[in-house]
């Protein structure tokens, strides 16, 4: 209790000096400032490379053990990966979180580095992310009730984290313009232990 | 009531097995259809699940012409709630070893294995129940209350509807628009409430200054908090110089009340923090995006 008291005291205090440095001496890239005032003026040159050197690599598939930080992946086509998680590896589960939430079972997308010894340096982990296209079927108070071709689907509303976007606009956490029968683009977390999905966007009318 | 309810169970009965018999032994489609079927793990071939289920379907036929033939013999409604006690543990069978697999029942490509095909397995086992015990042939009760026979028979048509998934569209989802008519739409309308993390991201991603230190990020976004006004957005990311590569935490800061919506064009403080020496990186290490050359026009 009182470890976790402290830890959660040093992440504030971080998060405080980090404020501090974001907020204080910062560059600030506005329309005016650098470039162009399209977003089209990125695509004028390539991009540069993350990192020549590295060799950028991908993983995807079931997660079949946790051990520390590392995680013991089997991949969809019978390949075996060994995803290393680091303090500067993003995790995604529905949210961004930490490794904790990550379960024995889960299915995972990985991107990161090859490492010389074979395991992969996460950059980014996305866990158990699906993007479905469907159609509205029913609309209850915490749920969607969802058809993907002939299949049927529940997409559960979670509070404070599922999102709509309407006619490619801002995400909002408005969700009351959903309609029954509309084409929708679902991105969210599959649930292994009964196949449904926690919705974290829905992208209608686009 | 029962009497005429098991009199015309066999009427009711046959018109169901002779609908779906047909389809089995006939549809072009069966092939395709066994093939997602727990039967192919079972029979350990495509075509001989093929074949199981064209056979189930003559044996409905033949079911179907007895119930309608002799409809107050036993044997054809003890026949029908044998098959439906086979179908419910063919169906408990594939739903405990493969949940995701077809259940072929209604010989259309169905979703999982779900409460419907159990009830419409429960069905056909009250259905040869209620016909096995037939007292008097469904052609003379017909004639004899026509008014009840056939509310009966829309009792057991409407009771088949909502088993089946496949008139949904008729009945189930304009039922379902007309009660969020009524009542409104459930969901949260959030009116006024606080701008979503996503949305804060999404304006990032669109920003010009997302472009600018792109090369730099690594992650996706590793953590979020919100600060005196400011929402800051934390990335991993590395930069190099001569000394070598650095690992560092690339900071955004956006006005938290601002969305792609509001604010097309958004002012974003950038800054990148070395993670070692926690010191501000300069950003000289930032790639301004190059301004549009423009493309050469035909004259």
């Amino acid at each position: 209790m009182s470890h976790s008291q402290e830890s959660g005291g040093r992440r504030l205090d971080r998060r405080r000096f980090l404020t501090t440095a974001a907020v204080g001496g910062a560059t600030i890239v506005g329309a005016s400032a650098l470039g162009g005032l399209d977003a089209e003026a990125a695509f004028a040159e390539p991009m540069p490379s993350l990192d020549a050197a590295i060799p950028a690599a991908f993983a995807e598939g079931r997660i079949v053990a946790t051990n520390r930080n590392v995680l013991d992946v089997a991949g969809s086509h019978g390949e075996r990966h060994l995803i290393q998680l680091t303090n500067a590896t993003s995790i995604w589960k529905l949210r961004t979180t930490t490794a904790e939430a990550i379960e024995v079972g889960d299915g995972l997308y990985a991107r990161g580095a090859a490492m010389p010894d074979g395991t992969i340096a996460a950059d980014a982990v996305w866990v158990n992310i699906v993007n479905v296209y469907v159609t509205i079927r029913g609309i209850a108070r915490d749920r969607l009730h969802l058809t993907h071709g002939n299949e049927e689907l529940v997409g559960h509303i979670v509070p404070d984290t599922t999102t709509a976007s309407y006619l490619g606009g801002a995400l909002t956490a408005d969700l009351s313009r959903t309609r029954i029968g509309q084409e929708a683009q679902v991105l969210g977390a599959w649930r292994p232990a009964d196949g449904a999905i926690d919705i974290a966007r829905v992208s209608l009318g686009h | 009531m029962i009497p005429l309810v098991s009199n015309l169970a066999p009427l009711a009965c046959a018109v169901l097995l002779a609908l779906t018999g047909a389809a089995k032994l006939f549809g072009r489609q069966t092939a395709q259809l066994a093939a997602n079927t727990v039967l192919v793990r079972v029979l350990n071939d495509g075509r001989r699940a093929t074949l199981a289920l064209r056979t189930l379907g003559g044996a409905e036929l033949a079911l179907a012409a007895a119930l309608l033939a002799s409809p107050e013999a036993l044997l054809p409604g003890i026949g029908t709630a044998v098959l439906g006690a086979g179908f419910t543990g063919y169906l408990a069978y594939a739903k405990a070893t493969a949940p995701e697999s077809s259940c072929g029942c209604s010989a259309r490509a169905e979703g999982p294995i779900g409460v419907r095909s159990f009830a419409r397995a429960g069905l056909v086992v009250a259905g040869g129940l209620a016909a096995a015990g037939a007292d008097s042939a469904w052609w003379s009760q017909v004639s004899r209350r026509p008014g009840g026979s056939a509310l009966v028979l829309a009792a057991a048509a409407a009771l088949l509807l909502c088993a089946s998934a496949d008139l949904d569209h008729v009945w189930l989802l304009p039922l379902r628009r007309a009660r969020i008519r009524v009542f409104g739409n459930p969901l949260p309308s959030a009116a006024g409430e606080r701008v979503p993390v996503a949305a804060t991201v999404q304006l990032l991603e669109n920003s010009l200054a997302w472009q600018t230190a792109m090369p730099v990020v690594r992650s996706a976004l590793l953590d979020h908090w919100d600060d005196e006004g400011w929402r800051v957005l934390r990335y991993a990311g590395s930069y190099q110089d001569a000394r070598g590569t650095h690992p560092v935490s690339v900071l955004f800061a956006l006005d938290l009340t601002l969305t792609v919506d509001t604010a097309p064009h958004p002012a974003v403080r950038v800054s990148l923090i070395d993670e070692e020496t926690e010191e501000v990186v300069p950003s000289s290490v930032l790639t301004p995006v190059p301004v549009r050359t423009a493309l050469p026009l035909a004259t």
